[in-house]
């Protein structure tokens, strides 16, 4: 008999009219370290809801320890010995750790009090005896990204589960902690005989820990693998189903006019006394793809904030086309053909309650009207015609919110190029989507590098930068700590070191006079 | 001593005045605190009032009456809470329709069953008894301030008390704040915000009905729409009170203490007793602009349009 | 056409159906309770409102005045900004239009009708845009701040309608009757249907065509749609802020002004009597679409047209319509299957 076993589950999201899970099967021996890898959608994250007790499937059985599971909630779950990591942090801020560690199995006492002594006291206790360096007490807001997902690992770990489900933790980890982060994974397995099903992209690290690996595609499990004798190739030809070939053709452009310049960008948060941005400058040339990557929370998305002209610069100057902005507002900026793909497409990008229509036109909407009124026919066309051009699938009239990922980022583009643009920005542009569309939008923008037009890929994933900027800035705690161009003497590893402030290239003063006026 | 003959009682009035808007806040805050935003508390004070003294009168009991109309009220508030979460209805319209429903239904019911849509009158029956505090009572100033009341004054501020403990004492407080700080939470844990939100409105809806019972029972008497925008007022006083159960018991108590100076001015000054119903409402709304200016000069992003 | 005005209709109309079926289900257990005369009572609430002329062209009249008063809380709520306080602005616009025509006594009504409704438009229009300025200034709450300044409106008009206002001469709490050169023509007498019909029928067309074919209209829409998309895709957020506010209050102003020189020529304490909470009702039904706050303001209407004939021939009070609209609006946003789908977070994409 095996520890886990998941028999022959099935499930339907009926309002979505989606087949998520087709008959998957899934077995894990105890204390094994069990890998789940495929791409976005392949069900994987819905296999582990099931298994945590956080949806219900239509079909199947589920074994744990022997004994047959059901109609279980995570509650249940965490009392059988099951716990969950998700995808994303499912903290409160304003919370202490030991609050959000112990929330939902509060220590009480007198019968109905919360514990609060005896909560930080046994958390405390717990990140002691797991070797992690925090404090009970403290808020979690506080905390780095890698402190944090250490507490939603102490949230699982206080509960006293044998088996622990990771969704994708490791995604949001800085590439430096990513390894002391697996290596401490690995030593819950080894030293505290834990059994851990890991749901991950990243294949090369998964392959020097994981014993097994299940690949899923397309809502079924396809393949299950011994991590010893497979291969990152064969994992990838199985999760993509075809062998994935990725290659960027890059045209040589000699960079000419610049089009955009920052100059000694700071923002500052009044409230918490922190430099958001400080002194940034960058400049952007027709025909270039500027890159600027860095560590979430170390001024990304400020930068995008302001570029964009929606937050307003604490002091610093914009020169766009070779003249001063006086005005830091978004509505000026597009009248002077700003186009900008924002990294939040749900809220920013899109207007999800609105039809693709209303979507499409908002930045051209002045070039429709006479007098104010709309020409209707005019708008018809174009819509159209912008449907048809990017192969978007879904009816004019129907909202966004009913398009997949990809087509959404595909509207985004659709309304976006239409102006024109001689600048645009791109932030986080294929954060979550899957290979062919993440393609398309690489192959856009490429061809808009070839068009001449001044490019600022804002973006945390470091391939991506890699692969298609001209020259790459590095933010660190809003500080700009490298900027050279791309050549292949920058590797993952000495971008990595900057990232995480080990290295700063403007740190002393003379350094700071050559390097300045690279990009 | 000359300024304290006419301070103290002032004050004295200050806390009778506020207790209603602090009953029905503390209850508010119970809703606020999972992130939703109760307007439906002027309605539930109103049901409250109405019931709280027909049952007073209807079984010749005071507390009696205070229990089944505080039920109802709490009855209303789940009926509410029902189709906001059940049928997935906008809770702010809702609270809208709990308040139509409350101003339509007690006129209704009291013109069908005592054949009047004015004022209720209710003669020699039970009256609210002012609480004697003994020695209590001869303490200079706080004596004259705080005791002779009647027991709801006392009840809201064991509430508040309770509210404190309730919030910050309880895995259940834990879970609320939780539920309005960050709803996935709860959701991967496998609770449902949905339930605690419910609570919130439960809660509401007791406190509430012993907002309105304190107005009706104190005048004796019934009278449409007897509420006046104090439930309104209640979340004004959630704000100014930062969502807390002390600050709320400031904030309260300065509209109360406002309201009291308005009705001193009155008796003084010769101003038409409309124009002074006016002042609780243009009080409060200066309270609110200036709390607000307050918070955006305070906020870490005052950046409009991104809201 | 903007196709973001509609709504998917079918399942709206099966969940008002549902509320309807709900609401006159209400109203017979109700009648059945309290009335000694249930049959005759149904009777005159549902088929009551159409035995005469009466009848029939003061409920008609009474929908004119909602359908403006609904317009004006469609135009807030479809730019997402709420306005609670119109009970208050149509109470200030039957104050202002009625003052301005007890003004002039003996001028022609050519000049003074429109002075006396765009006076009443203006300053409603600016106790909304107080609380449109503040939200887009300091971000204070605008749907507590509109309720709160028109609580303090309706006091201190009922201070001056019973104090300085009063007319001496009759017996209610009410101001000097304005000229007979000022009243709207009748169209069905006896009721008080009367002209303003045109111009009632007329503002949800024009609203129609705002939102549908300009630029402004669409703007607006989108901000109520999504703010932060609006500032992205460069619209000036702030403006739709406190314009919305302003034209809801504007129409309120002129709902306020209408019942006065149309229906009642004088402006009594309380002459609102709710119509600013059934305003959100028909806008509520009417899915803030222009043009369905027309059947919308007509079936309230009726509903109150019904209550009345309910109260007047038999034994049954007229806050029984009040009943039946507070159960139409607890049921109106229940959504049902068709809702649940489309809040569902998008989780996987």
């Amino acid at each position: 008999m095996s520890y886990l076993r998941m028999e022959s589950i099935t499930k339907i999201y009926e309002k979505k009219g989606l087949l998520a899970l087709d008959d998957v099967s899934l077995e894990v021996k105890e204390n094994e370290f069990h890998a789940i890898i495929g791409e976005n959608a392949a069900g994987k994250s819905t296999l582990m809801k099931i298994l945590y007790g956080l949806e219900k499937p239509q079909a199947g059985r589920i074994f744990f320890k022997n004994r047959e599971i059901k109609n279980y909630t995570p509650m249940d779950a965490s009392r059988l010995g099951i716990g969950m990591v998700h995808q994303h942090f499912k903290l409160v801020p304003d919370f202490s750790i030991a609050e959000n560690v112990v929330l939902g199995a509060e220590p009480v006492k007198g019968g109905i009090f919360f514990d609060k002594k005896k909560a930080i006291e046994e958390v405390q206790q717990c990140i002691d005896h797991y070797g992690f360096h925090l404090h009970a007490g403290d808020k979690v807001k506080h905390l780095t990204v890698g402190q944090m997902q250490q507490v939603e690992i102490l949230k699982i770990l206080y509960r006293k589960v044998d088996l622990l489900i990771l969704d994708e933790p490791a995604v949001l980890l800085p590439e430096q902690e990513v390894h002391t982060f697996f290596s401490r994974l690995k030593e819950l397995q080894e030293k505290e005989g834990k059994t851990l099903i890991f749901i991950t992209h990243k294949l090369r690290e998964i392959m020097q820990i994981a014993s097994r690996i299940t690949v899923m595609r397309k809502g079924k499990a396809i393949a299950v693998l011994d991590a010893k004798t497979t291969n990152e190739e064969e994992l990838t030809k199985l999760m993509v189903g075809t062998p994935f070939l990725f290659y960027l053709k890059k045209e040589k452009i000699d960079p000419a006019n610049v089009i955009l310049e920052l100059k000694d960008i700071c923002l500052y948060d009044r409230t918490r006394k922190y430099c958001l941005l400080d002194n940034v400058s960058i400049k952007v040339h027709e025909g270039e793809i500027a890159g600027v990557t860095g560590l979430s929370g170390n001024g990304l998305a400020e930068l995008e904030d302001v570029v964009a002209g929606i937050r307003p610069p604490t002091s610093g100057q914009i020169l766009y086309n070779n003249t001063l902005l006086k005005k830091f507002d978004i509505a000026e900026l597009r009248q002077g053909r700003l186009a900008y793909v924002p990294a939040d497409r749900i809220k920013r990008g899109s207007s999800t309650r609105s039809s693709i229509h209303s979507n499409l036109i908002i930045s051209r909407r002045h070039t429709f009207s006479s007098f104010g009124v709309f020409n209707m026919e005019h708008i018809d066309r174009f819509v159209t015609s912008l449907i048809k051009e990017y192969s978007i699938t879904g009816h004019k009239n129907s909202p966004v919110a009913t398009l997949s990922g990809g087509n959404i980022q595909k509207v985004i583009l659709a309304r976006e190029l239409s102006v024109n643009p001689n600048f645009i920005i791109f932030c986080e542009p294929t954060w979550g989507l899957d290979v062919a569309s993440s393609r398309f939008i690489y192959e856009e923008i490429l061809k808009l590098r070839k068009k001449m037009v001044a490019i600022l890929l804002i973006s945390s994933d470091m391939d991506e930068i890699m692969n298609l900027c001209d020259s790459i800035v590095v933010l660190y705690r809003g500080k700009k700590v490298f900027a050279q161009k791309n050549s292949r003497e920058i590797t993952k590893t000495m971008i990595g070191e900057y990232m995480l402030g080990l290295k700063d290239d403007f740190n002393s003063e003379n350094n700071q006079e050559t390097k300045d006026s690279l990009p | 001593m000359n300024y304290s003959e006419f301070s103290l009682p002032l004050l004295h009035n200050a806390v009778d005045i506020m207790t209603p808007v602090l009953l029905a806040a503390t209850g508010g805050l119970f809703t606020e605190l999972t992130g939703v935003l109760n307007i439906a508390l002027e309605g539930l004070m109103l049901i409250g009032a109405f019931f709280c003294i027909v049952f007073a009168i209807a079984t010749g009991n005071l507390f009696l009456g205070i229990l089944l109309g505080v039920t109802v009220s709490i009855l209303v508030a789940s009926l509410m809470g029902v189709i906001t979460f059940k049928l997935k209805a906008n809770i702010f319209i809702t609270g809208l329709a709990t308040n139509l429903f409350a101003s339509g239904f007690t006129v209704f019911f009291s013109s069908q069953v005592f054949g009047t849509k004015g004022v209720l009158r209710f003669a020699g029956q039970p009256l609210l008894p002012r609480l004697d505090h003994g020695f209590l009572g001869s303490i200079p100033v706080f004596g004259e301030v705080f005791t002779g009341h009647n027991f709801f004054v006392y009840l809201s501020w064991i509430l508040i008390f309770l509210a404190v403990f309730l919030i910050y004492r309880t895995p259940f407080g834990l879970r609320l704040r939780a539920t309005g700080k960050n709803p996935e939470v709860i959701c991967a844990l496998g609770l449902k915000p949905m339930h605690y939100r419910f609570y919130g409105i439960l809660i509401s809806g007791f406190t509430c009905g012993l907002g309105g019972g304190f107005l009706s029972l104190r005048l004796n008497a019934f009278v449409p729409e007897i509420t006046a925008g104090r439930g309104w007022i209640a979340l004004v006083a959630i704000y100014l009170g930062n969502k807390t159960p002390v600050g709320i018991l400031g904030a309260a108590f300065i509209l109360g203490i406002a309201e009291s100076i308005s009705i001193y001015i009155q008796g003084i000054i010769n101003i038409p007793a409309d124009f002074v119903l006016a002042f609780p409402y243009i009080m409060t709304v200066i309270a609110l602009i200036v709390y607000s200016i307050f918070k955006y000069y305070h906020s870490p992003e005052n950046n409009k349009g991104e809201g | 056409m903007n196709k973001d005005l509609s709504v998917k209709t079918w399942p709206h109309l099966f969940n008002l159906f549902i509320t309807l079926f709900l609401a006159s289900g209400f109203v017979i257990a109700l009648i059945f309770f309290f009335s000694r005369t249930p049959g005759k009572s149904i009777y005159y609430f549902f088929i009551g409102p159409f035995i005469n002329k009466y009848y029939l062209g003061n409920m008609l009249n009474s929908g004119m005045t909602l359908m403006i008063v609904g317009l004006g809380i469609s135009f807030a709520f479809k730019s997402a900004v709420f306005n609670l306080g119109g009970e208050g602005q149509v109470y200030n616009g039957a104050l202002v239009a009625t003052v301005i025509c007890l003004a002039f006594p003996g001028q022609s009504g050519f000049f003074i009708i429109p002075f006396a409704l765009v006076t009443a438009i203006i300053a409603s229009g600016l106790l909304a845009f107080i609380s449109g300025i503040l939200k887009m200034k300091w971000n204070v709450d605008e749907l507590i701040s509109s309720f709160l300044i028109s609580g303090a409106v309706i006091q201190i008009i009922n201070y001056l309608i019973t104090g300085p206002l009063d007319d001496p001469a009759n017996n209610l709490l009410a101001t000097r009757t304005i000229a007979g050169q000022f009243f709207f023509p009748r169209i069905l007498i006896p009721s008080a249907l009367n002209t303003s019909i045109l111009y009632a029928l007329l503002l949800p067309v024009l609203a129609f065509m705002f939102f549908s074919f300009t630029h402004w209209g669409y703007e607006m829409i989108m901000c109520g749609q999504n703010r932060q998309f609006s500032h992205y895709g460069g619209i000036k957020v702030d403006r739709y802020l406190v314009l919305p506010m302003m034209v809801s209050g504007g129409l309120h102003g002129l709902a306020g002004g209408t019942a006065v020189l149309g229906t009642y020529h004088i402006c009594y304490k309380g002459v609102t009597a709710g119509i600013g909470w059934n305003g959100i009702a028909v806008a509520l039904i009417a899915r803030n679409h222009p043009l369905g706050v027309i059947p919308a303001a007509l079936f309230f209407a009726y509903l109150e047209a019904g209550a009345k004939a309910v109260m007047l021939h038999s034994d049954v009070t007229m806050e029984i319509a009040a009943l039946a609209h507070s159960i139409i609006f607890y049921f109106i946003t229940a959504q049902f299957l068709y809702q649940f789908i489309k809040q569902r977070r998008r989780k996987h994409w």
